[in-house]
């Protein structure tokens, strides 16, 4: 049996509030397979986004191990590889066009080579912009910022991909066809998704949906 | 090309927009600063370059001194003549005479020259403005145009020089007429303090105003081309007696030269002070820049990119503005420098002012020399200076966590 794309054992998490520890996470435990799509909801401060730092690799648990395909490595580089994220404020580079900014993954990565532009243009393709490829951020709308930030995520073909509240800043309409895309192009090419939402239609769509309570996550 | 070097570059150069504002004023600040910079400095050099020249023109390569007179200095002539490396050899009498012409007196040096042997040594031809030195005869002497205009004096006038020669015999109860010369030419050398200070007479006029006999002061050297000064004396020493000495000029003229060259450093340092508060402005735009982007960097962390490519993307940018404002800078001075004697003409045109500036400063136009090595000194200084402002900006910018970064407000 292959290694789960990711897994994480007994993650803990705690803040100083005031006087008190606030324990964010309680020894959360996940497993997501190749491939799986899997929401998590909560209420608003109950650790989603904590929760999803600590899977990415971005923050560190206080206790817990957190591992990509068997390997605790979850440093920056192999991130860069491995990972794609989409965040609720869509996070793209003012002084760079749609392309640039899809490209920009590639480049971090350091394997930017002749078909990378070609693969940049055929992700814009994919959630619709190729009209836009040359407009710079400011000139898109919030629904086109978040399909460039889609394509971004995708361009390095990761394994994973987590989606921290991608529709946050959208109309609905707008957050329905960003997480058609974001299933869609998931499941077209084989990648993992954690998707952290409030939206109950939208988290109903994964194939898994766990609900992140009082610490602990939770199937629903 | 690496990511952090193309995002600096997007974020200086923005596609399809304008140069970001504090982009500009970094650039002109460091632009102003190397501009400045070279245009002082090269002037100062300028200043320096033709000083030594003069030096060169009016005293030769190498000075020949004795710890009194020379005596026979045919026979040091001779010697001094055979080392090789010497084109030429002129001797010289001079001491501080007293001129006066009506009830005008002034006090310059006489300078006797042989006339068969100084054109070879030192080209004062060239700086004759009126007459020739072939006029010179033992009854006559050549002003500098500064000292005829002191004087009031015009080619054709009879001055009397009183030598010292006068006080000592005095001291002897012996009198020593003042001696009657007509003025047979003007030169203008164009170094103030050789031009307000120098009366060039034959050299048997000087050795009979000075008491010398058959002996002169000393003997001046012309080097064959390409032979380095110090060589040059050196290789003259080992033909002279102990008690007469050959120095380079660089030697005889030491403290001068010292003089120049810790002003220009002076000038250099106080100068280098414009690029420091212009590095100041790149860090304070980068460290605006770092504020503002906050969200961009933590983006940039959880893309994968490194806490050192982050700051490095930070620090090129101090270093690609240094680089630019350095290239403007270098382009604004050399500017300046060639249509330097334009300006200078348009402004004291405007102030009525020509004769003070020719007066007061000593070259009747502003001169320029620079050097490789100074502007290599001033091109790697401000770089340098640039790209250590980016330092405090990149640092900030790669202690940002990636997980806060992206939480800030």
């Amino acid at each position: 049996m292959s290694e789960p794309v990711l897994s994480a054992r007994g993650v803990r998490k705690r803040y100083p509030s005031g006087d008190t520890i606030l324990e964010v996470l309680g020894g959360v435990d996940l497993d997501v397979a190749h491939g799986e799509s899997v929401s998590i909801r909560g209420e608003s401060g109950s650790g989603k986004s904590t929760l999803l730092n600590i899977l990415a690799g971005l923050d560190a648990p206080d206790a817990g191990t957190v591992s990509w395909d068997g390997s605790p490595d979850t440093g920056a580089r192999r991130r860069a590889a491995y990972l794609g994220m989409v965040f609720q404020s869509f996070y793209l580079v003012p002084e760079l066009d749609a392309l640039a900014n899809v490209l920009l993954a590639r480049r971090i990565l350091g394997r930017l080579d002749g078909g990378s532009r070609q693969r940049a243009a055929s992700l814009l393709r994919e959630v619709g912009l190729s009209g836009r490829a040359h407009h710079l951020p400011s000139q898109l709308s919030g629904g086109e910022r978040q399909r460039v930030a889609l394509a971004r995520a995708l361009m390095n073909s990761p394994r994973l991909i987590v989606a921290d509240e991608p529709t946050g800043n959208l109309d609905e309409k707008t957050g329905d066809g960003v997480v058609d895309l974001l299933l869609g192009l998931c499941a077209s090419a084989g990648t993992a998704l954690i998707l952290v939402t409030h939206n109950a239609a939208h988290a109903s769509r994964a194939a898994r949906r766990l609900e992140l309570s009082a610490g602990v996550l939770a199937a629903r | 090309m690496p990511w952090f070097l193309h995002l600096a570059l997007r974020q200086l150069f923005p596609t399809g927009r304008r140069f970001p504002f504090f982009t500009v004023i970094s650039t002109v600040g460091v632009t102003l600063g190397v501009g400045i910079l070279i245009i002082v400095m090269g002037v100062m050099g300028g200043f320096a370059y033709e000083i030594r020249h003069k030096i060169v023109d009016t005293e030769g390569d190498v000075q020949i001194k004795a710890k009194g007179w020379i005596d026979n200095y045919q026979a040091v002539l001779k010697k001094v003549e055979a080392v090789p490396g010497v084109a030429a050899a002129t001797p010289y009498a001079s001491d501080a005479v007293m001129l006066k012409m009506g009830d005008k007196s002034i006090f310059p040096m006489l300078r006797g020259i042989d006339l068969r042997t100084v054109t070879k040594v030192t080209p004062l031809e060239r700086y004759m403005v009126y007459g020739s030195l072939q006029d010179l005869d033992d009854d006559s002497v050549i002003l500098s145009e500064q000292l005829a205009e002191s004087l009031g004096a015009r080619p054709g006038d009879q001055v009397e020089i009183y030598s010292p020669l006068i006080v000592s015999k005095l001291s002897q109860d012996e009198v020593y007429l003042p001696r009657e010369v007509r003025i047979v030419g003007i030169l203008e050398i164009g170094h103030q303090q050789l031009d307000t200070s120098t009366v060039y007479g034959t050299l048997r006029l000087a050795q009979d105003l000075y008491g010398l006999g058959s002996a002169v002061h000393g003997i001046n050297v012309r080097l064959a081309p390409g032979l380095n000064e110090d060589e040059g004396a050196a290789r003259i020493n080992k033909v002279l007696p102990d008690d007469i000495r050959a120095f380079s000029w660089e030697d005889s003229f030491s403290d001068f030269l010292w003089v120049l060259n810790l002003e220009r450093n002076m000038i250099f340092f106080l100068l280098l002070f414009i690029v420091i508060v212009a590095a100041f402005s790149v860090m304070s735009s980068l460290l605006l820049s770092v504020a503002r982007k906050t969200r961009e960097i933590g983006l940039l962390g959880a893309l994968g990119g490194r806490p050192l490519e982050v700051a490095a993307c930070f620090c090129v940018q101090g270093f690609i503005i240094g680089v630019i404002g350095t290239g403007a800078g270098l382009v604004f001075g050399f500017a300046s420098l060639h249509f330097r004697n334009d300006i200078v003409g348009w402004i004291t045109r405007v102030t009525q002012r020509q004769e003070v500036m020719r007066r007061f400063y000593q070259f009747s136009e502003l001169p320029s020399h620079t050097t490789g090595d100074m502007v290599a000194l001033i091109v790697v200084m401000t770089v340098v200076i640039s790209t250590l402002a980016g330092l405090l900006p990149a640092w900030k910018a790669a202690r940002l966590k990636p997980v806060e970064a992206l939480r800030s407000e």
